[in-house]
């Protein structure tokens, strides 16, 4: 494999923050609930109403994450479209099982079923944008973005393709964040809210007139955590700590691997979700590119003194069993 | 038949989520898909469950929905001649 | 680059769990297309292409007595234990990187649709809560071999198995897995039958695809997986390589959810780049393994692609899903292992369910098994919903 270097162009999220900007740099909006769904914009300014009218939340957010990234990096026909999805369009397959378990096996509105399946946000962004290009979906627990983006990583080091949008985008309706919570997943004292996931992050060869950062590594792995292979040297390390201890504890442990760093968590943030890995990427580029970390973000109070990050590690778990990190670095 | 058609604009509207139309938008006696309303297979299988659903008419081909579901104007005539409820 | 070499296959359909069972099938055009027995449904309308084994008779097989399992999982794990055993692997991978990639859509839905209203009410079918994610089939199959170092798990509906292979592919030609075990596993659920019936496209006869008088596809189950290596490994493993992934191609037709575009531009696409990425041209292909789900609107597009891509060049091409059904997620794999097995066996899979009237502008699928020159390299075609195309090709050593 040539090592070629690949930079993040654009990204852009739809989350518990405003929307499509980076005003949480500056004032992020620090929610309380446990329970907290995403703040979208006017959809019409990217939807006219007849395309709009069977699509979900997810299915919009998705597509307008996906088209400003596009239009910001300039790249209006990626040669890949990945997309991260833990549960995929839930409120729709909800809707299904809901009609089936209380009503039989009767007639089923097409539309819920046509927008289940998991791979309709990565198709969707192809249609609208006419992109005939790879196109690809992934849907394992926390680590959904996290394949979407190992994917893209791998083809555009192989150079196989020059660039690859990749997305994360989950929902939450209110009766599956019931169900999570009563996993334990979500909504423990203490805990950070649950919350709703879109980005979109443009990955090319070039770096384009403004890249916000490289992306130098991505790595995802199964089973016993093999600590001993995340990259030492950075100076930034964004954790996905989300206040409780089943989740927290092996952030702890790589913590302390790295006592000279500055270390930052953004689950509070942007919230607790299958693909929050996404929201995080999004935010460490956004970091990296500004040169500032946010107070509100810092673990230890540390981070307002600290200097600018130039080489900034996103680590992500799911289940302590599947590990991921992406190293992101100033071009 | 006048009732009718109102009847079935308005279901239209809310089975096919087309929110932004009023009952009046709707000319009775122009396509539905295609040039007219702009409507698609999907829609049209919509259509094929609103009717059982709503009239108790079973389509069971897709392409018999095609002659049904050319304008309002014909969907009501199909669904008095052939509503079971 | 270095060649990706199969060294492992395992099987699982309406045709028979492994390979020789499936084998035999293929040989005696035996579908396994019949009325519903297994699944709870209330559609005996709809022939279904069931595994002929109920979940405790696959826990049996498998001696496994925990639970939570979900039929996705149990099948995935029949099939794995197979693939494993041939690229001798079954007793451990002696600290081989090996990754995981599985395809899969309905995960644990067979479970989440009984028990729905009971996770609603907080009752105490919790077990099978968490194991209605994609991911949760694929841990629960990594977890019986304890070996994974990578387990993800691919979801573009009907061409998720085939999708595995690339992921699969790039991951050991970027040295980052030494092995990559890929394939799919999907079994038959209430969801998925009525979603297909609401979409009217399930034929209430067996199914017949590339036939003037195809009225829709049987929905069948399924799983399969392969392992793959570079030669290298093999040869340091003492695997033996039975065939090579000389090629494959993904690309998205872009033009509806469900229908295809009327020239099969996905399709088309597809398998161009997986031509050119085996550095093939179109008549060094000596079969091709259709998606032929027997739908009006797939089989004619689909047609269309081949005869655009082959023009007089033809080669035999058969659809398999008049035997298995369409065991969506798992379909390619499950139908990259017949085309594994064509090509050791030099046998074309016919196109069950042809009764001999070809469309107008289609393709005429095979009918006779005896190759009209020796097999090579044969093509698998799967495609999805959202025109999620991909195109495999598996070539003799």
């Amino acid at each position: 494999m040539t090592e070629r270097p690949i930079y993040i162009t654009a990204a852009t999220h739809i989350s518990m923050q405003q929307p499509l900007d980076e005003q949480w740099l500056t004032e992020p909006i620090l929610h309380t609930e446990p329970y907290v769904r995403s703040i979208d914009p006017n959809f019409r300014q990217w939807l006219n109403p007849l395309e709009a009218r069977r699509m979900g939340k997810i299915l919009k957010r998705a597509l307008v994450t996906a088209s400003e990234a596009m239009t910001r990096s300039g790249i209006n026909n990626p040669d890949a479209i990945i997309t991260g999805t833990g549960l995929g369009c839930i409120e729709n397959t909800e809707l299904i099982l809901e009609a089936l378990c209380r009503d039989g096996e009767q007639t089923l509105k097409p539309t819920y079923f046509m927008q289940s399946t998991h791979n309709t946000i990565s198709s969707l962004i192809a249609i609208h944008h006419r992109c005939h290009g790879y196109n690809s979906t992934y849907s394992h627990r926390g680590v959904s973005f996290d394949a979407a983006l190992l994917d893209a990583f791998v083809q555009l080091s192989l150079g196989d393709i020059a660039t690859a949008l990749v997305t994360g985008n989950d929902e939450l309706t209110p009766s599956y964040f019931n169900i999570l919570k009563r996993l334990g997943y979500v909504g423990n004292p203490r805990q950070v809210p649950a919350g709703e996931a879109s980005a979109a992050i443009m990955l090319a060869t070039e770096p384009g007139d403004n890249p916000l950062c490289r992306l130098e590594q991505c790595r995802l792995s199964y089973g016993t955590p093999p600590l001993d292979t995340l990259p030492r040297d950075v100076d930034t390390v964004m954790l996905g700590i989300n206040g409780h201890d089943a989740n927290d504890e092996l952030y702890r442990q790589i913590a302390t691997l790295y006592p000279d760093a500055t270390l930052l968590r953004y689950k509070h943030i942007f919230g607790e979700s299958y693909t929050a890995s996404a929201l995080g990427v999004y935010a460490a580029a956004a970091i990296v590119n500004a040169g500032v970390i946010p107070a509100a973000m810092s673990l230890d109070g540390k981070a307002s003194s600290a200097a600018a990050p130039r080489r900034l590690l996103v680590v992500n778990h799911s289940d302590s069993r599947c590990l991921s990190f992406t190293l992101l670095s100033k071009p | 038949m006048e009732q009718l058609v109102e009847e079935l604009k308005k279901n239209i509207i809310e089975v096919l989520n087309l929110e932004d139309l009023q009952p009046d938008d709707i000319d009775a006696a122009a396509p539905l898909f295609g040039e007219g309303l702009g409507l698609d297979s999907i829609d049209a299988l919509e259509l094929i469950v609103m009717m059982e659903k709503n009239y108790g008419i079973k389509i069971k081909d897709p392409a018999e929905g095609k002659e049904i579901f050319k304008s309002i104007d014909a969907m009501a005539e199909y669904v008095a001649a052939h509503r079971t409820k | 680059m270095s060649t990706i070499a199969i060294t492992g296959a395992g099987i699982v359909s309406a045709i028979g769990v492994g390979k020789s069972a499936t084998l035999a099938a293929l040989r005696s055009v035996a579908s396994g297309i019949g009325p519903r027995r297994y699944l709870h449904s209330t559609h005996d309308e709809f022939p279904l292409g069931e595994v002929k084994l109920s979940d405790s008779e696959m826990k049996q097989r498998l001696g496994i007595t925990a639970e939570p399992t979900t039929r996705t999982a149990l099948m995935g794990m029949l099939a794995m234990d197979e693939a494993l055993d041939q690229a001798r692997l079954l007793r451990g991978a002696d600290g081989a990187r090996v990754a995981l990639i599985s395809g899969t859509t309905v995960g644990g839905m067979d479970k989440s649709e009984r028990y729905y209203l009971d996770f609603l009410a907080g009752d105490s079918r919790n077990a099978y809560i968490d194991t209605h994610d994609c991911g949760a089939t694929t841990q629960m199959i990594a977890d019986r071999y304890g070996f994974f170092t990578l387990a993800t798990s691919i979801s573009t509906a009907c061409s998720s198995a085939a999708n595995a292979f690339v992921l699969g592919a790039n991951l050991l030609r970027a040295g980052m897995a030494d092995i990559a075990v890929v394939g799919g596993s999907e079994c038959l659920s209430k969801f998925h039958l009525n979603g297909f019936n609401s979409l009217m496209i399930l034929d209430r006869e067996p199914c017949r695809p590339f036939d003037a008088t195809r009225a829709g596809l049987n929905l069948g189950e399924g799983a399969a997986y392969l392992v793959l290596e570079t030669e290298e490994t093999a040869l340091r493993r003492g695997a033996t390589p039975l065939a090579t992934l000389s090629g494959y191609g993904n690309a998205c037709d872009a033009f509806h959810q469900t229908a295809t575009s009327p020239e099969g531009n996905g399709a088309f696409l597809a398998m161009s780049k997986a031509l050119k990425m085996a550095r093939l041209k179109p008549a060094d292909i000596d079969y091709v393994n259709a998606h032929g789900t027997a739908t009006p609107n797939n089989d004619a597009t689909e047609s269309q692609a081949l005869i655009r891509l082959f023009g007089k060049e033809l080669p035999p091409v058969s659809s398999t899903k008049g035997m298995t059904g369409h065991t969506t997620s798992a379909s390619g794999s499950v139908e990259a292992t017949i085309c594994l097995l064509a090509l050791q066996e030099q046998l074309v899979p016919v196109n069950c369910g042809f009764g001999g009237n070809a469309m107008p502008d289609g393709i005429r699928p095979a009918t006779d098994p005896v190759p009209p020159r020796k097999l090579r390299h044969v093509m698998c075609n799967s495609f999805g919903f959202g025109g999620n195309d991909t195109s495999l090709i598996i070539s003799k050593l």
